[in-house]
């Protein structure tokens, strides 16, 4: 269960100006929800997530995440949560180009410091279920944008998180891409995921699998 | 007013110390005065971004201060080489009025500055940072050591003149002076020593029952009689004269530098004991506190009696 109460969020333009990019807001996302955040570039889509991942601490109100205030977290504490139970897919992928399919997916991994059979039988799982095996050794910077998105979301899987959290995922995508990224949403949401997505991709409305649509507007829902 | 190299280092060094732990500071007192860690607020939210930037700062100075006390003793020990009459840091510390003080103040902030980086680890160590308004309140009167220090050290430096003739530790820790110091070293050994061994004796038994207040209180009394015992006593062993008590020569390498082991033992292992008692932890944390002091005040014990003991089997006799 996520919660965001009052939540107010504002960002420094300098020293005396500020740009207030969320309005006390409220919401619930209840577990295994897939939620669609809807709205125009600066509504405070991205914001949202941000706060959610603990990435971000709100100007006033709280984020509750499991009973957890996840706003009131020190950074140490924040880094443990993002990697125990949020999967984030960006717009751009953020992979590494220059390092193997296999060695981006493992790399939330890394700090559990688990064995090497453990990691094998993570990294084929999720290979296997996002359709990019056969790309297990290629670099990054070789893969098709597609590719890029599959490897992005096995990433976001690998640790199992109970949260996926996508910003505009298929902004880089054309449109059969995209409806291929819905498909796996729509798996993950069978897993039981809880699913947060910002996008203004009209492909994403009216799904019949997706349980709310939320309308962001100047830092309102 | 002295500038060697070494000086020069210490009063740069301060004066940056004194600069960002005045900014940390206000910012203490401000999360001291306003903290409410279940306070949603704004307030509340830019006090938790600033504790974190303040904490780094603090620790960050006082992870340097600490071992600095040792390069500061070392100093004291490079200018007595050009100060006339001083045979080592005794010299120097004596060639002014503020030396004592400074030099009291610098061994009281070492144990405060170890206090707060023990209570900010411990802090850091838990989501609702139960300790967060504790340490920065401290740290609000710390900082007034702090700055002590940092005034007396400057005066100090600066007060010392090269064209003044001072004493040497032998006639500081002399016996004859009529001083407090001289005072003590009148004392009978037998009934110091039996104080030293007699503190560590309840050391060991307030380990054993895992008394924290008594166990810290026991660690207090201990650093005390160590050094009383370790100039007026020990000392001798090491330099191997009767009439010799110095609590820098053997800093020095003619003495192998032993001094410097010796006051780490002791501030290592009276700190941790201090901190068994004090600083509020996990049960683990705490016997592992109780281990570590333990451990180091035994490796000091052991160290001082050696002395005596390879003195007396190689010569048949005590000083």
């Amino acid at each position: 269960m996520i919660e965001l109460k009052n939540i107010t969020k504002m960002y420094d333009l300098n020293k005396t100006d500020q740009v207030v990019a969320l309005k006390d807001i409220n919401l619930s996302i209840n577990e295994g929800e897939l939620i669609i955040l809807k709205g125009a570039s600066g509504s405070g889509k991205s914001t949202i997530l941000s706060l959610i991942a603990a990435l971000n601490k709100p100007t006033s109100g709280e984020v509750i995440v499991d009973g957890k205030k996840i706003s009131k977290l020190p950074d140490n504490f924040a880094s443990t949560y993002r990697r125990d139970n949020i999967g984030f897919i960006f717009q751009k992928y953020n992979l590494i180009a220059d390092i193997s399919v296999k060695e981006n997916i493992l790399l939330p991994l890394i700090p559990l410091n688990p064995n090497a059979d453990e990691l094998d039988e993570k990294l084929n799982l999720v290979m296997e279920k996002f359709k990019i095996s056969h790309k297990k050794e290629t670099l990054v910077k070789n893969l098709s944008g597609g590719e890029q998105q599959r490897v992005a979301i096995a990433r976001a899987n690998v640790n199992s998180p109970k949260i996926i959290i996508a910003d505009e995922p298929t902004a880089n995508l054309d449109e059969k891409l995209s409806l291929h990224f819905i498909e796996i949403l729509k798996e993950l949401k069978t897993a039981g995921k809880t699913i947060v997505v910002a996008t203004h991709d009209p492909l994403f409305f009216d799904l019949d699998f997706v349980d709310r649509e939320i309308e962001v507007s100047n830092g309102t829902i | 007013m002295i500038l060697i190299p070494e000086v020069l280092t210490i009063l740069i060094l301060n004066v940056i110390f004194a600069f960002f732990s005045t900014i940390a500071f206000f910012l203490s007192l401000k999360i001291y005065l306003n903290w409410d860690i279940n306070s949603n607020s704004t307030l509340q939210y830019t006090l938790e971004k600033q504790s974190y930037l303040t904490a780094t700062i603090i620790k960050y100075i006082f992870i340097i201060k600490v071992p600095l006390f040792l390069f500061f003793i070392f100093t004291l020990d490079k200018i007595s080489n050009i100060l006339t009459g001083a045979m080592c840091g005794a010299g120097v510390v004596d060639a002014t009025d503020y030396g004592n003080y400074l030099f009291v103040l610098k061994i009281i902030n070492l144990y405060v500055f170890a206090y707060w980086l023990a209570l900010h680890a411990e802090d850091m160590k838990h989501e609702n940072q139960p300790y967060t308004k504790a340490k920065f309140g401290f740290f609000t009167i710390a900082f007034f050591l702090f700055l002590s220090e940092i005034i007396v050290e400057g005066v100090m430096f600066g007060s010392i003149d090269l064209n003044d003739i001072v004493s040497c530790c032998g006639t500081i820790y002399s016996s004859s002076t009529g001083s407090y110091i001289s005072q003590i070293f009148a004392m009978n050994p037998t009934l110091l020593l039996s104080l030293f061994y007699g503190v560590f004796t309840l050391l060991l038994i307030f380990f054993f029952l895992k008394r924290n207040y008594a166990f810290a209180i026991s660690n207090i009394f201990f650093i005390l009689i160590s050094i009383v015992t370790l100039i007026t006593f020990f000392g001798t062993y090491i330099y191997e004269l009767p009439s010799h008590h110095c609590p820098f020569c053997f800093l020095q390498s003619d003495y192998y530098y032993v001094g410097y082991l010796l006051y780490t033992l002791l501030f290592t292992g009276t700190f941790y004991g201090i901190a068994a008692g004090f600083i509020p932890t996990s049960d683990e944390n705490r016997t592992l506190n109780y281990k570590k002091s333990i451990l180091f005040n035994f490796l000091y014990v052991s160290l001082v009696t050696l002395y005596p003991t390879l003195y007396y089997i190689k010569n048949g006799v005590w000083l």
